[in-house]
């Protein structure tokens, strides 16, 4: 297999490392870094477990090859909590009981992240199409839903939702 | 040192209770280790890695029958960065916790499409999965067994001599037949109870086949040295002990010689208490000089070669009065139970026991079959069996309450268990709460304020159904733990009750809380590992907070005898003359200023160079309990605990699409004694939405032993556009005297009765019997092309 060099910045920091053309970004995560909180559900991107955000975008890390993301940024669940403090949104998940068996958990919080940036104020039913991709077989969803507009709540206060 | 202010300090809630006391059950408490899984760093199977690791990858079959003539593994072999090629010779051994029918690799002929044929450990995935595509496999392929109906014609054997296999006294194959288990229960006289009788009615339920779809699939990382015999396996195994077990018999070493580190668990359900990479990881190591190997079944493996809820078929017969009173009930289970029997006789009895539901009837019997089929492993799934019987007895409810005219919800009432009465086996039922689950199901949905049938403002056709279940735990069952202080005055909490998402690492710590009047952040639980955790039976049969809750109390009782003892050398007064107060104070009964708070233990300096604090606790049900027998199954206690609940379901239906929406769910459970409230709304919630997937979605489809829907694209589970439900749950507590603070178990029951309240919501609103589920728009679209569904 061709060898590439690529320079990937994961959570602010800068990596550069010479992989295989064909590793995907889920493989070079867990595998070249030892990133071990994305995680692999179906390799098909249908479950959604691997979410992680390119430039913010919410990707399948299963569907995306490292090889691309030259000089790209890339964000996991390792990288939200700041100075020993949660980030709003993992604060939220675990206040409002959105955890469970915690497999499907780092998707749902970038996932969740990336909506937050789309919609600070979201409704249930943008929660639900903009979730739908991240599969959880424990909580029902609920409480996913729940601690999303906790966060939002949190991130603005301000905000008065007429929604 | 802990930094004040860190989040572990802050998501901690502690409240008064309504009595204005400190208490920690009964309330919400955040989930204990949910830090590590909301940052990623909690462990789960595939995120272990051991040094000098290799990769593991297997060749399944792709013939659902067939016999080997010769597998080639000489291309493999030759790979550079092989390391070991396995075949069903190099282990002619068999495991099965019930009966040792399955090989480690397939010896002599595959019984089902995904059987392991042969495994490859290389330096690296890639390679072992390009090791595996080299080896070539001559087949004989054999008749297939698709379904029942084949089966039981035993024309066809998959199993040809079952003498042959080490069979435990819990299970009953019938040689000469592809029956691998049966039960049969028998109370009373059914013929002279449908004699009796004013109506009788005749039923057929079919449940699908479903996965778990656990989002983590299964993984094991295994290091077997074949010089000292050691094995260390690293899985998400739900049942340590009973794995650790299974696979000391297989690979023929001593127990003590077996051990299981046990990882996070990536969701269980059941799937994840069989033994499945574990074996074949083994294997792999043994063959490759002991390095460890690590192998992670990809979500195509999950489904073809791992485990899953079997098909079942069942009859039901029931004899009734004209004013309800049900006089006879008889049940038929065929399960559709795959090629080797695994935990089937365990649902095969679970099931046998709940198949008549919570009703007083004085004649009853029931007859359950496992039938092997040449299809992928059917075994326990949150509720083992339970969920499946509960869609037959509850569409009979209603099918009898059409018959007499009759509201669902009265003729339930009228019929259901109470306390005093008489159960299934003959026993005097205690805590019986099903009536209150009921009317407090019905309630949350406003049931008598709705008619069975209506149409809504989208033209949509709507409807309410009703349903009622029991479930046994199983029992006998033992456990045991170990509470320890550590110097500092905290507290370690070691039990093999394994954390699954469900919460029993949160409620363990929450009873002992309260037992000791400590602060719950004092309290931690220790990682589980076979080498160095006391035993626990299993972590199933919504057991754990039951039985290890009991166990942590009895150890917490030591714990204050030796605080006592402890006290009494600093207050310089004899041992009998200190107490330890509800509140948590160990205290000098004739001077009450010589007293100590739990909380501040570690810096009294009593533990200063004294015997470590440590306790253990345990728990065991072989007292109370009444071994039911083979013929008949009647017991004065055949269970240390019995669980009950109800839900309530409205649904619309579009009469153009056939798209079922479920609007509302109403649920009451008997939990005995809600410790963390949430966790107990999180097991129904989720339940909720699970239960909707198997009566509307969820289903393997087999063809010709071939499995046609393998992966997540075409095996549809409920996502976040199917969660739009109103849910309103209430928690009825009718403590179990037995029960740490009144407990009942709540991990498998918010599942019991969802698709049957749902299937009898849809039959209401179509006015159509539906026989099977799911129920997928095509089948009410059908239903409405034949003309037989007078309301679509």
């Amino acid at each position: 297999m061709q060898q590439v060099t690529i320079q990937i910045t994961v959570n602010d920091e800068v990596y550069i490392r010479t992989v295989p053309a064909n590793m995907t970004l889920l493989q070079f995560l867990r595998e070249e870094l030892q990133l071990t909180g994305t995680k692999e559900g179906c390799d098909e991107g249908e479950c959604g477990a691997c979410t992680v955000l390119v430039e913010g975008h919410p990707m399948n890390s299963c569907l995306v090859l490292a090889a691309e993301l030259d000089g790209k940024h890339v964000l996991t669940v390792e990288g939200l909590a700041a100075d020993g403090r949660l980030h709003p949104l993992q604060e939220a998940f675990l206040e409002v009981g959105a955890v469970q068996c915690g497999y499907c958990t780092p998707g749902m919080l970038l996932s969740g992240i990336a909506l937050l940036n789309l919609y600070p104020h979201p409704t249930r039913e943008q929660i639900r199409k903009e979730m739908e991709g991240n599969i959880c077989r424990c909580t029902g969803y609920a409480r996913i839903a729940d601690a999303i507009m906790l966060a939002a709540e949190r991130l603005d206060p301000n905000h008065t939702n007429n929604a | 040192m802990m930094q004040e202010g860190r989040d572990w300090d802050r998501l901690v809630v502690s409240r008064k209770d309504t009595t204005g006391e400190e208490a920690v059950i009964g309330h919400t408490q955040i989930r204990k280790g949910g830090i590590a899984k909301v940052t990623g760093t909690a462990q789960f199977g595939a995120d272990v890695d051991q040094p000098g690791q290799l990769y593991g990858a297997v060749l399944h079959s792709p013939y659902a029958h067939a016999r080997i003539l010769h597998v080639h593994t000489e291309k493999a072999q030759a790979l550079p960065g092989v390391r070991a090629v396995v075949v069903g010779s190099d282990f002619p051994t068999l495991y099965g916790s019930f009966i040792a029918d399955q090989p480690v690799v397939a010896q002599e002929k595959v019984r089902y499409q995904g059987e392991p044929v042969a495994a490859v450990a290389a330096d690296t995935e890639e390679l072992a999965h390009e090791a595996v595509r080299l080896i070539e496999v001559e087949y004989e392929p054999l008749p297939v067994v698709n379904d029942l109906e084949t089966s039981m014609k035993n024309e066809v054997l998959i199993h040809e001599d079952w003498s042959r296999y080490d069979c435990s006294s819990a299970c009953f194959p019938q040689q000469g037949t592809n029956i691998g288990d049966q039960y049969h229960l028998k109370k009373g006289d059914v013929e002279k109870g449908f004699a009796e009788a004013d109506e009788i009615v005749e039923s057929d339920f079919s449940c699908g086949m479903l996965q778990h779809t656990t989002i983590e699939t299964h993984t094991a990382t295994a290091k077997a040295d074949p010089v000292s015999g050691e094995i260390h396996v690293w899985a998400p195994s739900q049942s340590p002990f009973s794995i650790r077990g299974l696979l000391a018999k297989t690979f023929h070493v001593p127990l003590e010689k077996v051990r299981l580190t046990v990882t996070e668990i990536g969701g269980g359900f059941g799937g994840k208490y069989e033994a499945r990479c574990e074996p074949i990881a083994i294997a792999l190591s043994l063959k490759a000089k002991g390095r460890p190997v690590k192998l992670t079944y990809r979500r195509d493996e999950e489904f073809a070669a791992t485990v899953c809820r079997s098909p079942v078929h069942m009859h039901i017969k029931t004899g009734v009065k004209r004013d309800g009173t049900l006089t006879a009930q008889q049940v038929t289970i065929e399960w559709d139970a795959g090629a080797y029997v695994t935990t089937n006789p365990r649902v095969d009895y679970n099931a046998g026991f709940a198949a008549n539901g919570p009703y007083k009837l004085p004649n009853a019997q029931v007859d359950g079959y496992v039938y092997m089929t040449n299809k992928t492993l059917g075994t326990a799934y949150r509720g083992f069996g339970v969920t499946e019987v509960a869609t037959a007895h509850e569409r009979q409810m209603d099918l009898i309450a059409e018959r007499l005219g009759m509201d669902p919800l009265e003729l339930r009432l009228k019929n259901v268990l109470r306390n005093g009465d008489i159960g299934i086996t003959g026993e005097t039922m205690q805590t019986m709460a099903v009536a209150e689950c009921l009317e407090g199901a019905a309630a949350n949905v406003d049931w008598n304020a709705l008619p069975d049938r209506w149409v809504d403002e989208q033209g949509n056709l709507c409807g309410k159904g009703i349903a009622c279940f029991n479930k046994l735990t199983g029992t006998p069952s033992t456990t045991s733990v170990l509470v320890k202080m550590n110097e500092n005055g905290s507290l370690f909490i070691m039990s093999a009750s394994t954390e699954m998402g469900q919460g029993v690492t949160t409620t363990l710590p929450q009873i002992a809380a309260q037992a000791l009047g400590m602060d719950l952040e004092k309290i931690s639980m220790a990682p589980v590992d076979t080498a160095i955790t006391p035993y626990d039976k299993t972590t199933t049969s919504s057991r754990s907070t039951f039985h290890s809750g009991n166990a942590v109390l009895e150890a917490c009782a030591d714990i204050k005898n030796q605080l006592c003892r402890l006290a009494a050398l600093k207050f310089k007064v004899d041992a009998a003359e200190v107490e330890y107060t509800a509140e948590g104070y160990i205290q000098c009964r004739t001077a009450p200023d010589k007293r100590i708070h739990i909380n501040d233990v570690g810096k009294s300096g009593i533990l200063h160079e004294q015997a470590p604090v440590a306790a253990i606790g345990r728990y065991g049900t072989s007292d109370i309990f009444d071994p039911p027998p083979v013929d008949g199954r009647q017991s004065k206690r055949p269970t240390v605990m019995w669980m009950h609940g109800a839900q309530a379901a409205i649904v619309a239906v579009n009469p153009k699409t056939g798209r079922v929406q479920v609007k509302k769910v109403g649920a009451a459970h008997d939990v005995g004694k809600a410790i963390n409230p949430t966790g107990c709304l999180q097991q129904i919630e989720g339940s909720i939405i699970m239960g909707l997937g198997h009566a509307l979605m969820e289903e393997m489809i087999y063809e010709d032993g071939k499995l046609r829907n393998g992966n997540m694209v075409d095996y549809k589970v409920p996502t976040f556009m199917d969660s739009d439900v109103e849910m309103k749950i209430t928690l009825v507590e009718q403590a179990h005297p037995e029960g740490p603070y009144g407990v009942k178990g709540i991990g498998e029951p918010g599942l019991a009765p969802t698709a049957a309240a749902i299937v009898n919501a849809v039959c209401h609103a179509c006015n159509a019997d539906f026989t099977s589920i799911p129920i997928k728009p095509e089948h009410i679209l059908f239903r409405k092309e034949r003309g037989d569904a007078s309301q679509i």
